[in-house]
């Protein structure tokens, strides 16, 4: 994370951030882009071509939104938090005195749940994620249809067929029979067992280190959500918007674009 | 890991939980935890062998804090989801100890004591919290005031669980619930979502405390509810909008722009789609929100909620309470208008909720027989197979449903269907649908009395010869006379509607109403002559209408009904009375085809009737009628046109 880029992102995007109402809300108001819309709306009638705007003129509009030092702290804080990388975030929170909007603890009991199930240990992550907050996989039967698959995945990986079926029946068949779908996923998970060669069988890919990361993710995001954060990070979905502001500018006007990301540089228009 | 087998055997596993060592007490307490977790069959099998009242005891006899906290999140998890589970802890004794574990010292045995609470006040089985006595009033707002966001959530979850008559709204109210709970929609996404949650059932069907609620802060909560409709979250979304559903329902002029209900119903149709709790509860919002308002309806149709519904319907495998939720919204949207039922047929929807009649949940047989009313009110779509065997069987199964509101919900759909079917009554008869529609008409629940005999009529409706002589063979005479006197207004109505039908084109068929001494024409006698309303009188009269249409027999006893001998002690002017009705212009166009029936010049005793409806001064009141505003020239023009035509000038 280069949080020198961050600092100098002077886009048209004036931005709300932190408890306004809700402390979920990321308000993003796009206020200096709209004027630059009305405003070619207006002059585009006269002429076909699309409207050029000089890097001189953009720079002048950038540097009239003003956007607070603290709200870009609490945006980088808020990607650090949700990510898990508590050590950065503590020393985030004493270099730039930004208070993480989540108790710090909390966040190393996660990353030890999603570590577990990232190796591999899906009983132990079971385990701790009940201690954490028994709710989660009581309200959640998808997620813990999901862990408990990951659970006889492991065992058919480790070759314990014998413990595998046993498993399918006594906990997840009774899951099945509750749905549709996870009857399916099961089946398609009891597969591996018929196959010599599972590295080649057409559902090898629930072997596949992403299924455990999938799995982990999902985790991940319900703990969050239990703790009444968002369980994704507001940063890439502020560039995402960036980036479909710009493309929405495109069709109506000539301007400079951040086309490279890691430099938020200005590329000058190209007429 | 305790993976040996005789350690996760569930009977070793209740023993440990009674053992005198401490260590394996609390293990086994830590794997029952965790094997009952998300695991409802795990649940209900450890509540038969009892586990239940032995972990309550750990909660009794004052245990340490890691035990306590493994304790209550195990009954937290019996209660979370499971009947069984709730009846055992409630039975067990728990709840007063895990009200007493919130002001314990430990935070961590107060935070799980909050979570357990939370998930059993979610059963319908835990007892209601007395909200009316002011030491629990006192609690409940300790517990809202408390520095712990799951704390105020508990609470708010009790409120929700146990604020339901208007009583309890008042005191709620009067205590400073609503600045409470507009307090907590400011804070954490949870403790927002429970707060709109439980203020929908503060403020349910009481205007009062909408007009409080709505004049809060100068009206500034309102719009932050209503800024949460779009909320990022869905579930907050989904509970700003049933919120504000429930304030436009205890106070239409709450939700009267059509702006805002334009929003909702686009918020909820996109809802539908969410995976979770949001989008399985959206259907049923929506429905709610589209109930009895054609309006709304449209706008619906506009944002393609019917095609959405229908296209998730077709995926298949949806749990029971979105499902009924989906047909209950699907009922709604075809319930007035045409196009939405078109479309809905025309999707293949209607298989798919013939499908759903067999459903092991009861909600959805109720939703499903709802739907198939509200599609089979179109007379355009009959042919479109709503007569077809594939409906018209499981209904008539559904007829024996255990379930009374099954029950009823079947027949007013197989009412409705019926109307329809002209050629394949028969099939009604051969699947024993008769024998029970008959057998329900006696029942002892009203409802199914009105819904069993209005089905019976549609049966009746142009049904021929052979089929009316199967009904009454089924029916009897006795029957028919005393529902046509059934303490049940509508049954009365409907009672007499099905002899119209009965006695209709048909001479042989009016004898029914003579026999057995005229049990029936004696019924309809009176039904006639003190009816509680004008839609008995109006059904009355048609029926004496269709008998004066048989032969002289008939109409002479017609006539011995509406123009009394003085000495039977009755009104002479009746006929007139109803003529005159300012109230109904159906019963004066009844009544006036009463008179075209029994003055029909081609029968020999014609001359002498018209003569003795003269003498009763009828020409006077119908010439007035002429000039009646409240009637429809296409029905009255006919009708004069023909009494005059018969009566000699």
């Amino acid at each position: 994370m280069n949080f020198c880029t961050l600092g100098r992102y002077r886009g048209g995007l004036s931005l709300k951030l932190g408890r306004s109402g809700s402390n979920s809300g990321l308000d993003l108001v796009v206020l200096p882009l709209q004027d630059t819309f009305n405003y070619i709306a207006a002059t585009s009638i006269m002429s076909t071509s699309k409207k050029v705007i000089t890097r001189e003129d953009w720079e002048k509009k950038l540097n009239d939104a003003k956007i607070r030092k603290e709200d870009m702290n609490k945006l980088v804080m808020n990607f650090l938090v949700t990510e898990g990388y508590v050590e950065a975030a503590e020393k985030f929170r004493m270099e730039s005195g930004t208070e993480p909007d989540i108790d710090l603890t909390t966040i190393t009991d996660r990353m030890a749940v999603k570590k577990a199930v990232q190796c591999g240990n899906v009983e132990d992550a079971i385990e701790k994620v009940n201690d954490l907050n028994p709710e989660i996989l009581d309200t959640n039967p998808q997620l813990f249809f999901h862990l408990q698959q990951q659970r006889l995945i492991e065992l058919i990986r480790n070759g314990k067929v014998e413990e595998a079926l046993e498993f399918a029946q006594e906990e997840l068949a009774p899951r099945g029979e509750e749905n549709q779908s996870f009857l399916e996923e099961l089946e398609r998970t009891v597969a591996l067992l018929a196959f010599e060669d599972v590295s080649n069988c057409p559902v090898g890919e629930l072997l596949d280190i992403s299924q455990r990361l999938k799995t982990a993710s999902e985790v991940n995001a319900a703990i969050l959500t239990s703790q009444s954060h968002e369980k994704d990070p507001k940063l890439p979905s502020l560039l995402k918007m960036l980036i479909w502001a710009q493309n929405q500018l495109d069709e109506k006007a000539t301007f400079p674009r951040i086309k490279n990301f890691s430099t938020a540089a200005l590329e000058d228009p190209s007429i | 890991m305790p993976s040996s087998a005789a350690c996760k055997r569930p009977e070793n596993l209740v023993e440990g939980l009674s053992s005198k060592d401490p260590g394996t007490r609390l293990k086994a307490l830590r794997d029952l935890k965790n094997q009952i977790i998300g695991n409802r069959t795990k649940k209900l099998r450890y509540v038969k062998l009892g586990a239940v009242p032995l972990v309550s005891e750990m909660l009794e006899s004052g245990s340490e804090s890691v035990v306590l906290v493994q304790a209550i999140a195990t009954l937290g998890s019996f209660g979370c989801g499971l009947d069984a589970g709730v009846e055992a802890i409630v039975k067990s004794g728990a709840l007063p100890y895990l009200f007493s574990t919130l002001a314990n010292p430990d935070e961590k045995v107060v935070e799980a004591g909050a979570r357990s609470l939370r998930m059993i006040f979610q059963s319908k089985l835990t007892p209601k919290y007395n909200i009316l006595e002011d030491k629990e009033m006192d609690f409940l707002f300790s517990l809202l005031n408390s520095e712990n966001e799951t704390v105020t959530e508990l609470a708010a979850s009790i409120i929700m669980h146990s604020c339901e008559t208007t009583e309890e709204q008042k005191a709620l109210c009067g205590s400073g619930v609503l600045d409470k709970l507009a307090l907590l929609l400011e804070g954490s996404s949870n403790q927002r979502d429970a707060s709109l949650d439980s203020l929908a059932s503060v403020v349910k069907n009481n205007r009062e405390v909408v007009s409080k609620f709505v004049g809060l802060h100068n009206g500034k909560v309102l719009s932050s509810v209503n800024g949460l409709t779009k909320d990022r979250s869905p579930r907050t979304r989904l509970l700003a909008c049933s919120l504000l559903i429930a304030l436009g329902r205890a106070c239409p002029s709450q939700l009267q722009d059509i702006e805002s209900k334009a929003d909702l119903v686009r918020i909820l149709v996109e809802l539908v789609e969410e995976p979770g709790r949001a989008g399985d509860e959206a259907p049923r919002a929506l429905g709610d929100l589209i109930e009895k308002s054609e309006e709304v309806q449209k706008l619906a149709c506009s944002v393609n909620a019917v095609e959405k519904l229908c296209k998730f319907l077709h995926k298949g495998s949806i749990q029971a309470k979105p499902l009924a939720g989906i047909l209950h919204a699907l009922a709604e949207l075809c319930s007035n208008l045409e196009d939405n039922r078109r479309l809905f047929l025309s999707l293949q929807g209607l298989p798919l909720v013939a499908e759903m009649l067999n459903h092991e949940s009861v909600g959805v047989r109720i939703a499903a027989c709802i739907c198939i009313r509200n599609i089979s009110r179109s007379v355009k779509n009959l042919s479109d197979g709503l007569t077809d065997k594939s409906i018209v069987i499981p209904l008539i199964h559904l007829f024996d449903d255990p379930s009374i509101e099954v029950q009823v919900a079947a027949l007013g759909a197989t009412s409705n269907i019926l109307v329809h079917f002209t050629t394949h009554k028969s099939i009604v008869f051969e699947c024993g649908g008769v024998k029970q529609l008959v057998k329900l008409s006696s029942s002892m629940v009203s409802e199914l009395r009105v819904n069993a005999v209005s089905a019976l009529r549609n049966l009746m409706f142009q049904a021929d010869k052979m089929c009316k002589e199967n009904i009454m063979l089924e029916l009897t005479i006795s029957t028919l006379a005393s529902l046509i006197c059934d303490p049940e207004p509508f049954v009365q109505e409907h009672a007499l509607v099905l002899l119209r039908n009965l006695v209709n084109g048909n001479v042989d068929c009016i004898n029914y109403v003579f026999a057995e001494d005229g049990l029936i024409i004696n019924a309809v006698t009176r039904q006639v002559w003190n009816a509680s309303s004008v839609g008995i009188c109006i059904q009355g009269i048609y029926v004496l209408a269709n008998i004066a249409a048989g032969d002289e027999f008939h109409k002479e006893e017609v006539m011995r009904i509406l123009f009394p001998l003085p000495e039977d002690g009755r009104n002479q002017s009746i006929l007139i009375k109803f003529l005159q009705d300012s109230s109904s212009p159906k019963l004066r166009v009844a009544t006036l085809w009463c008179i075209i029936n029994l003055s029909h010049l081609d029968s020999p005793g014609a001359v002498d009737r018209i003569a003795r409806i003269r003498g009763a001064g009828i020409t006077c009141a119908i010439k007035i009628m002429v000039n009646d505003p409240c009637l429809d020239p296409k029905v009255l023009g006919p009708s004069l046109g023909a009494i005059g035509d018969n009566w000699p000038k």
